[in-house]
């Protein structure tokens, strides 16, 4: 995020897309509702009827994977009305000039054919964009889990510099994060192409400090991305050490994984429980839980905040970073770290943007009066840290505009396969939900997988809520009970991601972003069948707001 | 200019601030019940009632905003009075005895004996109607209820759902839902707000209570960060050290105070309740191999170390370095992700090393 979380409350208009903020975010919710509250206009386009469309001003239902069409078509109103900020777009940014041009082609009439938004909506919510000031965007999986979803960024990126929304509170480029500790993993350098701080590892001088820092000449060339090494596991993915995600569930086209899993050579596998990848692990290792151990996380806005020790891990499980020491130590290392306060102090040694974050630092921000944990960029140890950026002009020097075209989606629904399938979080469960389907209460509200199809659909197909459907893709096909909710629109249907019996990623598509690998999870071309009639069950999870009715379509 | 006077010192104001912000602000404690800072005020508990010059009746402090040259008094022999018999009032129908506290503090309780209310003027019958829920996460004790309705409108201000509702009339009044459904059957999302801005422990949380485990007041809460979603809640863990054996049990999850978190005292339902995973029956205890029948067995440290340090070196000597990808995990800490990276650049000199980010 470029701004913070505590803003939301104070900003005019949000723009949310993508984003089911109120089940997957829903600290982030209670924000954007006190923002409505005090009289901000919420704009959400989604595909469904969330519940965030239940406040909103207007609900966009745009047709699945045409973002990149509904967000040039409000550049080209914006840039069409005159309503662009010419002095940000001419002191700030570079490449405006493309991006005129590219959009000029997409007008809202135009994009109300293929996004099926009317033109009437596409100018006023990018007139109410444009003209206002503190207007944020907020947006998380929807737009970045395509086949094109940095794209979809880009588009939303240009909307943000063109307007000049950026550098002041309440406003900016919001991605929501979907795990604890994402925007750290990233930070810390878990990622192919950066070592810790978004250093590239393909640059020179970069390389040479961390070969000075770590006594060993290290490799120049960028690694496989998490959907290349699940593409080539078994060819040329031979061994993997896999800790804290269970990869045969949550990553894509899993039929085709686990196929790959066979052929490899070696798994360890470090984790909390035993999940699907446990089937194909030769050794696992028994880590403790948060609770259980020191460290830091990194949230959306970029805060640093700890994370303590209250209780000792059962058995002999043992905190995921000894466990890392030991291993490494094996492998003949000597890496002699006595807690996650030498280990963070070593990363931001290297790592400019973080060099004045420490444990210490961080322990003594936890008083009444001070918010708690430091954000980055913090340079030096007495710097505050940034809870929004870009004030003092953009980081990276200038703006860069960067004009996209739309691409449809990897695969479209055709005779065979007439719905759109997308995939997602539900507020009950979370991600591989070894965890939260071990609580009695969740298990209350939502014990079972299900899929959402609007009554139309269900009715060409004799199917009623309750029954046991077959969902088929090109990749496989998994049984579940149907939900006939108008949350989703005709033509689309919408499974949770959590549910080990009912693996929505074995119909996921695998085809990755070109850039950053990331799978097109949102968008499939799937089919529906009734199993069974089991009629005596009309609510699947009475009183959920999937239950509620939504307006006629 | 926007000034007043604040128990006889000269107070500068921001339009639109209530007194009782002000005395905060300058550090003037005023006593509530009812008052959070994430609500519209409302005015019912009674118990911030100052004075203000030239009005004959007292005023909340919560609910009234401050004008220019206004004159408050939050301390003297009429509010004192008037503390007293509000609380001696609230006494009459409330449990007086400490050990009816077996969950969230009771801050009623508290309060009674700080202001030395007479706790003798009688006693009337409770009568509001008890419910019986199944949800397992959310108890009402309808006898602790002072109806000051902070819970319902949290539910409504706050997390936006209207679950709950003031019901009946006069000494009837209670909190409930719609024809008293059970909560698992309404538009509550079990975020458990209600417990958490409950002043005299009527909500609270029904596992801890279910298991007879102790009060809030005997844990230790450990600050930390939740494991969930992106946004970083604060969360303190409530640890019993006595429990399990001594190696220390979660009881419950609570928010730490409004205001200087970026929860802002608030939490999800995964956030407050979802902990009994942590000390789960199925959690790994041991080190597991797979063995020559293909089964997992458990076995030591150092055994299942070297077996997953040979493996790994393994494949990297019969296929190259290059064939060996690292998953690391947005679930882990910042310190574990820094070193799963460092051990495939440093020990096997490629960049294939990754983790389930997205956004």
């Amino acid at each position: 995020m470029t701004n913070s979380i505590g803003e939301i409350r104070d900003a005019d208009f949000l723009f949310v897309i993508g984003s089911n903020t109120s089940e997957a975010h829903p600290i982030i919710a209670m924000e954007m509702k006190r923002a409505v509250r005090k009289g901000a206009t919420l704009v959400v386009a989604d595909p469904r009827a969330i519940w965030m469309t239940s406040i909103a001003k207007k609900h966009l239902p745009l047709n699945p994977g045409t973002d990149v069409w509904l967000l040039n078509a409000m550049a080209h109103v914006i840039v069409a009305e005159d309503l662009i900020d010419r002095e940000f777009i001419a002191k700030q940014t570079e490449n405006f000039e493309q991006v005129k041009a590219v959009v000029a082609s997409y007008t809202p009439e135009k994009a109300e054919a293929i996004t099926g938004i009317s033109a009437g909506d596409i100018r006023w919510t990018a007139r109410q964009y444009a003209t206002t000031e503190k207007a944020g965007i907020y947006y998380t999986l929807g737009i970045t889990e395509h086949a094109h979803g940095t794209d979809n960024v880009y588009a939303l990126a240009n909307l943000v510099l063109m307007t000049g929304h950026l550098g002041k509170p309440s406003m900016g480029m919001n991605p929501l994060r979907g795990q604890n500790n994402v925007q750290g993993a990233n930070d810390a350098g878990a990622t192919p192409m950066f070592y810790p701080g978004y250093q590239r590892v393909d640059d020179p001088e970069v390389r040479a400090k961390y070969e000075q820092s770590w006594g060993v000449p290290l490799s120049p060339v960028p690694g496989l991305n998490l959907n290349e090494m699940m593409k080539t596991a078994g060819e040329q993915m031979r061994g993997f050490f896999v800790m804290g995600e269970d990869i045969a569930l949550s990553e894509p086209n899993v039929l085709q994984l686990e196929k790959g899993l066979n052929e490899v050579d070696f798994i360890v596998m470090q984790d909390a429980f035993l999940n699907e990848t446990a089937r194909f692990a030769d050794v696992i290792l028994p880590a403790a839980v948060f609770a259980e151990k020191e460290g830091t996380f990194t949230n959306s806005e970029r805060r640093v905040q700890r994370v303590r020790k209250a209780v000792d891990p059962p058995g002999e499980a043992r905190a995921d970073w000894e466990i890392l020491v030991m291993l490494a130590n094996k492998m003949g290392a000597n890496w002699s770290y006595k807690n996650p306060g030498e280990v963070y102090a070593e990363m931001v040694k290297d790592a400019p943007q973080f060099a004045g974050i420490s444990h210490e630092k961080i322990d003594r921000t936890a008083g009444e009066d001070q918010m708690t944990g430091v954000q980055w960029p913090c340079p030096t140890p007495e710097h505050p840290g940034t809870t929004f950026l870009h004030e003092n002009g953009i980081l990276r020097g200038k703006g860069l505009f960067t004009p996209v075209h739309y691409v449809p989606p990897a695969e479209l629904p055709d005779e065979n396969y007439g719905l759109f399938l997308s995939t997602g979080r539900t507020l009950y469960h979370y991600n591989a939900a070894t965890q939260t389907r071990r609580e009695s209460g969740l298990h209350a509200k939502q014990s079972e997988a299900y899929l959402e199809l609007h009554p139309r659909d269900a009715k060409k197909r004799g199917i009623r809520s309750g029954d046991l459907v077959e969902v088929t893709t090109r990749r496989g096909s998994v049984q579940v009970r149907a939900m006939v909710s108008r949350q989703v629109r005709p033509g689309c249907i919408w499974m949770p991601l959590h549910f080990a019996e009912a693996r929505a990623n074995v119909l996921t598509n695998d085809v990755g972003d070109p850039i950053t690998g990331t799978a097109e999870y949102k968008v499939c071309a799937a089919e529906v069948r009734l199993l069974k009639s089991m009629s005596d069950s009309e609510y699947l999870f009475p009183g959920s707001y999937y239950d509620v009715r939504g307006p006629e379509l | 200019m926007n000034e007043l006077t604040l128990n006889g010192q000269t107070a500068r104001f921001a339009e639109g601030e209530t007194l009782l912000d002000i005395a905060s602000r300058h550090g003037v404690e005023i006593p509530t019940l009812c008052h959070d800072p994430r609500l519209d005020p409302a005015g019912a508990c009674r118990t911030c009632l100052v004075e203000v010059e030239g009005e004959r009746l007292m005023t909340p402090a919560c609910a009234r905003t401050a004008r220019g040259g206004m004159v408050i008094t939050t301390e003297n022999a009429r509010i004192d009075r008037h503390r007293q018999t509000l609380m001696a009032l609230y006494m009459t129908d409330h449990p007086h005895e400490r050990e009816s506290e077996v969950g969230s503090p009771d801050l009623l309780l508290d309060m009674a004996a700080r202001f030395n209310a007479p706790t003798d003027w009688g006693w009337m019958h409770p009568i509001r109607d008890v419910r019986e829920d199944r949800n397992p996460y959310i108890d009402f004790n309808a006898e602790t209820c002072i109806a000051c309705a902070r819970c319902v409108r949290y539910c409504e201000e706050v997390e936006g759902v209207s679950a709950i509702a003031l019901v009946g009339r006069g000494s009837h009044t209670t909190i409930s839902t719609v024809d008293e459904k059970s909560l698992l059957d309404t538009t509550c999302e079990l975020c458990g707000g209600c417990i958490d801005v409950c002043p005299t422990g009527a909500m609270n949380e029904k596992l801890p209570l279910m298991r007879g485990q102790k009060p809030e007041r005997k844990l230790q809460k450990v600050r930390s960060t939740c494991n969930f979603c992106g946004v970083g809640c604060q969360l303190d863990l409530n640890v019993d050290p006595e429990g399990r054996d001594g190696l220390g049990q979660i009881v419950k999850i609570t928010s730490p105070p409004p205001g200087a978190t970026t929860n802002d005292g608030n939490l999800c339902v995964k956030g407050r309740f979802a902990y009994d995973f942590v000390h789960h029956k199925d959690r790994l205890t041991h080190p597991l191999v797979r063995g020559s029948d293909g089964a997992l067995h458990p076995t030591t440290w150092d055994d299942a170390l070297q077996r997953a340090a040979d493996g790994l070196m393994g494949v990297a000597e019969r296929r190259g370095a290059d064939a060996v990808g690292f998953v690391s995990s947005s679930r882990c800490t910042m310190e574990e992700n820094f070193l799963v990276q460092k051990m495939a650049r440093v020990l096997f000199r490629a960049n294939h090393v990754h983790q389930c980010a997205a956004t």
